[in-house]
């Protein structure tokens, strides 16, 4: 067992588009563990938060994870953090991981940074599985915020959407429409999807009627990732439920995500606050 | 007229309340050698085999023997040193229990002293002698002296958290030449001491120094590694002789009312982790922040609940401790309830939240009360038992931090179902500490539910002479099979 106890070597780096980030860093110990549907908390410097992040893929001992520039670690970790430095700490895999077995027909969705990466772990694992026949969707503003290929679900899956809001590229639309399309067209045994919250509400509603079972990731605020502060609780099913330790993916069915989403929005303020503080080059 | 003046306890100073409101440094400020030695001449000198405070404390400090070398060395540096061989016997932590035990439902409550005037100070006497020795480098050199001799090579002992019951554990069994390591899920080392405990009642350099002197007796530290997820207890179990489980009640428990999912709702150990651990008070200069409104409503009576009430008036909110039950039945140590008040917190009793009411951006604007009313009867920890009035009290606040305590951490127990658990998710073990595993151990809160820092300690000390027992027995066992 080779272990690090603190810093974990960045040995990979790549833009996806004009926000989102590849990142691949060294922690065998946690690519080893890692499975489709957990996540990891990655904490830059000993002055830094710990942020949750999904992988897309482990090779190597090596973790691919998704990044969004959106608040000040992603910007930077972006800016500062190059192959061959080190971020402080990483721990995982957190989370429960999804059930790797024959469902028959799978869907999965996405479309927001976390979402793909997570379709693609998720497609990439139970498209091995016989018996199963995986449709990934992908979906993107427009044809510039499209991944480069190697990080599409393309190859990795039975069958392949992409979809842009204006159509330019791939079908004109988004992973709803299509799923709206298939629900009617196909017989599918089982949904999985990330991404943008809303969305996921509306696929929730969306698959309700016809019962195909429906679960998605339910992206909540963190500070432990290890069920110690209750920062991340969601209610399904009118219970609350950590999406730290008892997800992140639920039965989206049985999700509030009105509570959902209103508490994404907790720190806004503050986080807006220190994006901006950092951009001017206030903090170090 | 002597008598008079010996009844009653040398103060402590303690900084203004005004000017403790300003940061986040300690309160209380200690003895000095001089006033140590004053309080110390005022203990009855008990025969240690008798010694009520002794037999009070869960470790068995031998109280009037430490209490006694600090009379009888005039050189404060022979005076400090043989005091803390003395307390080191029973306890390597007393910089931390000094500071964190309810002295006075222990040592202090038994103390003989207490029956004429005031008990003896016993836990700012530890204190002291603790802190003397870390500022004057005595602790280093009795460490130096106390070193094992021989190479580690006893045994390999994993010990799962780096709370005070792993790190007491972890220290017995280095001592006696056994290769510790310790797993903590996060990204530090302290446990319940270093993301619950705050800044003012417990400095986080007090808690670097025992880090680094367990790191000195030569035990290893494996950081962001979660057993259950990052490794399992099965493959640790295969390259240690033995495990003691002191993962601690680190989840904490939520009220079921209506509300509870609002935006500026926090648990405790939501609140106090993003302010000891993440430092969420010097945002932004720390990524990660907090967000406390003008008036805090803090629900529970606990020591949780006090750190808490205090963080959120340094924060600069005017903060509301709301108890179901009576002043008498609070849980807290005496001393910060005083420091609370001191600092301007306020208490409602005889009052349980029913919802938490909250505006159209889903923050909140206020608590809705149940007024309760004691009854003569009284519960298995002999407090009255309170029902409900019927009538209801609505409080405005903008924030709320539930303080009603912690259940186990399922992480540790989820995935092994050998590991028999109890209904409240809490550890079986025997007499001996040893869980249904053979050679895994388990002490402090994952057994006790929630109990004192000096008691998951106590069991930190008796999980390592059960382990040394255990691995000694093993491996002569061992050597006969081979024969």
């Amino acid at each position: 067992m080779r272990w690090n106890s603190t810093g974990y070597r960045i040995t990979g780096k790549a833009d996806l588009n004009a926000e989102d980030f590849f990142v691949e860093v060294e922690a065998p110990e946690v690519a080893e563990r890692w499975r489709p549907g957990s996540f990891v908390i990655l904490l830059l410097h000993e002055k830094g938060e710990r942020i949750p992040l999904s992988v897309q893929k482990v090779r190597d001992g090596r973790l691919s994870l998704l990044v969004k520039r959106l608040g000040k670690s992603s910007w930077q970790l972006y800016r500062e953090y190059g192959v061959g430095s080190e971020v402080a700490h990483l721990a995982g895999p957190l989370g429960k991981p999804i059930e790797l077995k024959e469902y028959g027909n799978v869907v999965v969705v996405s479309d927001l940074v976390c979402g793909h990466a997570e379709n693609y772990a998720i497609s990439s694992a139970l498209r091995e599985i016989n018996g199963n026949y995986v449709i990934s969707i992908q979906s993107f503003k427009d044809r510039s915020e499209v991944y480069p290929e190697e990080f599409l679900t393309k190859d990795v899956c039975h069958e392949f959407w992409l979809t842009t809001l204006n159509g330019s590229a791939g079908i004109k639309g988004h992973f709803l429409d299509v799923v709206a399309k298939l629900l009617e067209e196909r017989d599918i045994d089982i949904i999985f999807g990330g991404g943008e919250l809303a969305s996921l509400w509306r696929l929730a509603e969306l698959t309700k009627p016809y019962g195909i079972p429906t679960i998605v990731t339910v992206r909540q605020i963190m500070v432990d990732g290890t069920g110690m502060c209750g920062s991340c609780r969601v209610l399904v099913d009118g219970k609350i439920k950590f999406a730290c330790v008892d997800g992140p993916m639920f039965d989206a069915h049985k999700v509030s995500f009105e509570d959902a989403l209103r508490r994404l929005t907790r720190f806004e303020r503050e986080e807006k606050l220190a994006l901006e503080r950092y951009l001017r080059g206030g903090a170090p | 007229m002597k008598e008079a003046v010996t009844a009653r306890r040398v103060p402590t100073p303690e900084r203004p309340p005004e000017q403790r409101l300003r940061d986040f440094d300690e309160v209380n400020l200690g003895y000095t050698f001089e006033l140590a030695v004053e309080e110390a001449k005022r203990c009855l000198q008990c025969p240690v085999e008798e010694a009520p405070c002794a037999k009070a404390c869960p470790v068995h400090i031998k109280i009037p023997l430490f209490i006694e070398k600090l009379r009888r060395y005039s050189d404060a540096r022979t005076a400090v040193k043989e005091a803390l061989r003395v307390i080191w016997r029973d306890n390597l932590l007393p910089a931390i229990t000094g500071r964190v035990c309810p002295q006075e439902l222990l040592c202090e409550a038994a103390c003989a002293k207490g029956r004429v005037g005031e008990p003896i100070n016993i836990g700012k006497l530890e204190r002291f002698v603790a802190d003397y020795a870390r500022e004057h480098g005595i602790d280093d050199e009795l460490l130096e002296e106390q070193l094992p001799r021989v190479e580690a090579k006893r045994g390999r002992v994993a010990v799962i958290g780096a709370g005070p019951s792993s790190l007491t554990c972890a220290s017995e069994l280095a001592k006696i030449g056994y290769k510790v390591t310790i797993f903590e899920a996060l990204h530090k080392p302290g446990g319940v001491l270093l993301f619950g405990v705050p800044e003012f009642r417990l400095p986080k350099k007090v808690l670097e120094k025992e880090v680094e002197r367990l790191k000195r007796l030569g035990v290893e530290f494996k950081l962001n590694c979660i057993v259950g997820k990052t490794i399992t207890l099965d493959e640790i179990r295969r390259e240690y002789d033995a495990v003691f489980i002191a993962t601690g009640a680190g989840t904490p428990k939520l009220l079921n009312i209506p509300g509870i999912l609002l935006n500026d709702v926090y648990s405790a150990n939501e609140f106090l982790t993003r302010v000891n651990l993440m430092k969420a008070h010097k945002f932004p200069e720390y990524d990660t922040p907090v967000r406390v409104g003008r008036k805090v409503i803090v629900i529970g009576a606990g020591n949780t609940a006090m750190d808490a009430a205090r963080t959120a008036r340094r924060l600069g909110a005017e903060v509301i401790i709301a108890y179901r039950r009576g002043r008498e039945d609070v849980t807290a140590r005496a001393e910060e309830v005083r420091h609370a008040l001191e600092e301007g917190v306020r208490f409602m009793f005889f009052v349980t939240p029913i919802e938490i009411l909250g505006d159209e951006r889903g923050n909140v604007r206020a608590v809705k009360f149940m007024k309760m009313k004691p009854l003569e009867e009284r519960n298995r920890e002999s407090k009255r038992k309170i029902m409900p009035t019927g009538e209801t009290v609505v409080v405005e606040a903008d924030t709320v931090i539930i303080a009603i305590g912690l259940v186990p951490n399922k992480l540790i127990w989820e995935n092994v179902p050998e590991l028999e658990v109890t209904s409240e998710g809490t550890l079986k073990v025997d007499g001996d500490l040893m869980t249904s595993i053979p050679g895994v151990f388990a002490g402090g809160d994952i057994v006790r539910g929630e109990a004192t820092v000096i008691e998951g300690m106590g069991d930190g000390r008796k999980a390592a002479k059960a382990i040394h027992q255990y691995i000694q027995r093993s491996k002569h066992q061992q050597a006969i099979l081979k024969v």
